[in-house]
């Protein structure tokens, strides 16, 4: 991820259309594979959608208070998180904090945390009855509730506390990318340091930000677990309501079909922010900065880190260890447990390596046709993102068991409703990398008659190899979290690690869910570890 | 590129032996029933019968959608449901195949479908939940009714309409009493700021470590309760001659129309309802065993019960209603 950059399509000289009726045809079965991946859910969205006629159960009054409480809850969540992740990454990036590289490492933890289990360990903390309040009643001597997580602020603060690692993963590269001279020259001018950071550094981070801070904002809007948890109103809590207590499908499609406008408008929103200012692309290899010292402010920076890290990272996983009871317990079950490892690796490792296939020809193709449909195919992919889970689900049961029923039989249908949900980001990661490659490189190629195939498969990808490493690993951590669709879409018999996770918990079996909750992390966590050390050991 | 492959070929070579394979004997089971509840019966059936079960565990509501939208074909061949409104409304919609035997019949009238689609396996009351500790022996409410008393503001729970028992519950009370009477009481547990949770296990938990001094819940959750060792008490509540008892919801069973396996699928209602069936499903989650008798000394036999007189049939009908009423009167339902 690190040289991703932002990720976002970057609008940069268009090239030469692939020529040939060869590319001619690759691009169109490319256009009609990716419109039958992600359009039928959402024509049938629309269509279920319409069949509620004058609104049925919902009112405007009610959809009206959805739209501002889920808007808010997204936004506060999005600048919490953005307030978490600058600085960390401006630390870890430009100044000799200590251990700054093993906190740039636990800073992208977070991520293979899944919000619904964040959002149950700070329960048990400060629940209305939880750890802290018993504490500081017993401490006190007087039993009364001092904190209470559910409700709002808590969805606000769980959310941003996972969703950070997003815009510190973008932002932290676009910083090493940066060239820091402008910053040193600012310095040097007798700019003060928070002068520098506002004047010369923030404007340059923009788009890294702006990317970042999409993402997590996304991520918010479509969250079901932690606001379900945390007793917050939002549209895919009363998405979940309408489906399963009313059994009414077009007032849920109804809610569905209006959450995926809010997120287009969102989207189309964020291209127009990116496109009304010209970002300098960064030229030529990247100094390195020589870190600055932060002096006497070294240790309290230490501290702030260590609050962050500390809130995302070791509360919610000693809550689980806690939570586990003995170590021959989590032995018992760590031996216990089925396929369900096996299952969740096999699953989001197929997903991911298929994105990355994708996105690479998704992003190339994108970059060499017309300008539309080089907007369309990328767009198209991004709505798949906005439908939430369990919707998404219950589409694709009816779509794939009526006219592919050889799919849906399968487990082939989870690696659909993955690719559909997540092959956005493969697509502008991989992107991103390619522009950020010398046209003239692919020019020189097609003047030797070389094929666009050629030129993707032996120039375009060795150069943009790292990012695929790390875009395969986002899509990986995103896949393996996936709880809303995988539950419905699961054939009988093959449990995921997050279904686990949650059937312990609906059957009040905190000890089990802990330990699954525990192997969920540490295997969505470990394909990053190992791209890192790889990076680190330049091997990739 | 050629890397991507190779892990690509690994993958899907890989995935070849987790691809379900087509038996002759088996059976798909959809269990909105606790694993911990069903895996025990299964396991003893695939002892006895020698047919593999593949179970597939989720949210009751949850699996009736996927039922829902399965239908052409489906690919469950049997539904446990945990309460016998879903099963209604399935039947109302032709999903289910109707399966009548000796075992079926052996449970009574109340817990069958009268369709003859679904049958009661295991029973569930609906109580008062009590924190010991809040809630001394002499104030504890007997009756439901009691509980618009102004000295329990504040102190109230129960889980929302996402849990469909607190739907059957208030639905059962139209239906006994009239909307407009449900309504005033209703109303007088929101003016005692009753807290709408999202589900049981938060109502026993809160109850048990004192967030709440009396839930409504149902009657299984207090012995989880006890044996996560909190300090609860439970009221089978409206007992009284004159009271209109309380509400008795069974988990049921069916057979999905269209079924692979059919014969499989009855074979396994035969069995759930046998007395070993009772015995493992009942001993596993303190609930009343609907069909022959089940020694347990820790849950009270099902005739000391006086249940409410209200069909199922009855209480799907009213359903929609009930909702409507439940919402307009306060959102977080």
């Amino acid at each position: 991820m690190t040289q991703a950059g932002p990720l976002t399509l970057t609008p940069s000289a268009p090239l030469a259309p692939a020529s040939g009726s060869l590319a001619r045809t690759g691009t169109f079965v490319l256009l009609a594979g990716v419109g039958l991946l992600v359009l039928p859910p959402l024509l049938y969205l629309v269509a279920v959608a319409l069949k509620a006629g004058e609104l049925g159960a919902v009112t405007i009054g009610s959809l009206v208070r959805l739209a501002a409480m889920t808007l808010s809850l997204a936004t506060l969540a999005t600048i919490w998180a953005m307030l978490l992740a600058l600085p960390l990454a401006w630390l870890v990036v430009r100044t000799d904090l200590p251990f700054r590289n093993l906190c740039r490492w636990l800073a992208v933890i977070p991520l293979a945390i899944p919000s619904y289990i964040g959002a149950m360990s700070y329960i048990a903390l400060l629940g209305p009855v939880g750890s802290v309040n018993n504490w500081l009643s017993a401490l006190t001597g007087s039993p009364q509730q001092w904190v209470n997580i559910y409700g709002f602020w808590g969805g606000v603060f769980v959310l941003g506390l996972f969703t950070y690692p997003y815009i510190f993963l973008l932002v932290s590269a676009a910083l090493e990318a940066t060239n820091p001279s402008m910053e040193e020259t600012a310095r040097s001018l007798g700019e003060s340091p928070w002068g520098v950071f506002r004047r010369v550094t923030l404007p340059m981070l923009r788009p890294s930000i702006l990317a970042g801070g999409l993402l997590a904002f996304l991520y918010a809007l479509s969250d079901f677990g932690s606001p379900s948890l945390l007793r917050v109103q939002v549209f895919t809590t009363a998405i979940y309501h309408q489906l399963n207590t009313r059994f009414d499908q077009a007032a849920a499609a109804l809610l569905s079909f209006v959450l995926v406008l809010i997120t287009i408008a969102i989207l189309v929103g964020q291209q127009m922010l990116l496109h009304r200012r010209s970002y300098v692309t960064i030229t030529g290899t990247a100094r390195l900065a020589r870190p600055l010292h932060l002096g006497r402010w070294r240790w309290p920076a230490a501290l702030l880190t260590g609050a962050v890290l500390g809130l995302s990272v070791f509360i919610p996983l000693g809550v689980l260890l806690a939570q586990t009871g003995s170590v021959g317990h989590f032995l018992d079950v760590v031996r216990e447990q089925n396929d369900y490892i096996k299952n969740s690796l096999l699953m989001a490792g197929l997903a991911a390596t298929l994105a990355v296939i994708l996105g690479l020809l998704i992003a190339f193709t994108a970059r060499h046709t017309p300008p539309w449909t080089g907007a369309l195919l990328p767009g198209t992919i991004q709505i798949g993102y906005a439908i939430p889970g369990t919707v998404l689900g219950l589409s694709l049961i009816l779509l794939y068991n009526t006219y592919v029923p050889w799919v849906y039989g399968t487990v082939g249908i989870l690696v659909v409703a993955y690719l559909i949900r997540f092959l956005t980001q493969a697509v502008q990661g991989v992107d991103a990398a390619l522009a950020g490659i010398n046209p003239h490189l692919e020019e020189a190629a097609r003047s030797l008659a070389a094929s666009p195939w050629r030129v993707l498969r032996r120039i375009l990808a060795p150069l943009v190899r790292p990012t695929l490493f790390a875009v395969w690993a986002l899509v990986f951590i995103s896949a393996m979290k996936e709880l809303d669709a995988t539950l419905l879409l699961r054939p009988a018999g093959f449990d995921t690690l997050p279904v686990r996770v949650y059937i312990h918990t609906v059957e009040a079996e905190y000890a089990r869910a802990a330990v699954m909750a525990l192997l969920l992390i540490a295997f969505t966590a470990l394909p990053w570890m190992v791209v890192t050390r790889l990076r680190e050991k330049k091997l990739v | 590129m050629v890397v991507l492959a190779g892990v690509l070929f690994a993958f899907v070579a890989g995935l070849l032996p987790v691809l379900p394979a087509d038996a002759a004997d088996s059976l798909v089971i959809y269990s909105g029933r606790k694993e911990k509840a069903v895996k025990p019966v299964v396991d003893a059936f695939t002892k006895q019968t020698g047919i593999q079960v593949d179970l597939k565990i989720g949210k009751t509501s949850g699996l009736a959608n996927e039922i829902r939208m399965e239908k052409a074909p489906p690919r469950g061949d049997l539904f446990i449901s945990t309460e016998s409104g879903i099963v209604e409304i399935l039947t109302k919609e032709g999903l289910l195949d109707p399966y009548q035997s000796a075992a079926t019949k052996a449970v009574t009238d109340d817990f069958r479908s009268a369709a003859g689609t679904w049958t009661g396996i295991s029973g569930r009351a609906r109580v008062i939940l009590y924190n010991k500790t809040l809630v001394p022996e002499k104030d504890v409410p007997k009756s439901i009714f009691d509980l618009t008393n102004p000295k329990w503001k504040g102190k109230l729970a129960i889980a929302g309409t996402r849990e469909r028992t607190t739907l059957a519950w208030a639905t059962a009370l139209v239906a006994l009493k009239g909307e407009a009477f449900t309504r005033d009481y209703l109303k007088g547990l929101h003016a005692n700021d009753l807290k709408i949770l999202t589900d049981n296990t938060e109502v026993w938990q809160g109850v048990g470590r004192g967030e709440f001094a009396i839930g409504l819940t149902n009657s299984p959750n207090y012995y989880l309760a006890r044996q996560n060792n909190l300090p609860v008490g439970v009221v089978y509540p409206d007992q009284d001659s004159g009271g209109i008892g309380t509400p008795v919801n069974p988990n049921a069973v069916a057979v999905i129309k269209g079924a692979a396996n059919p014969e499989a699928a009855r074979k396994f209602i035969d069995f759930v309802l046998s007395p070993e069936g009772q015995r493992i499903l009942v001993t596993q989650d303190y609930e009343f065993p609907l069909a022959g008798h089940v020694d347990s000394s820790e849950v009270p036999p099902l005739k000391s019960i006086k249940r409410t007189a209200v069909t199922a049939q009855r209480l799907a009908d009213l359903e929609e209603a009930t909702l409507k009423l439940l919402t307009s009167l306060n959102q977080n339902w």
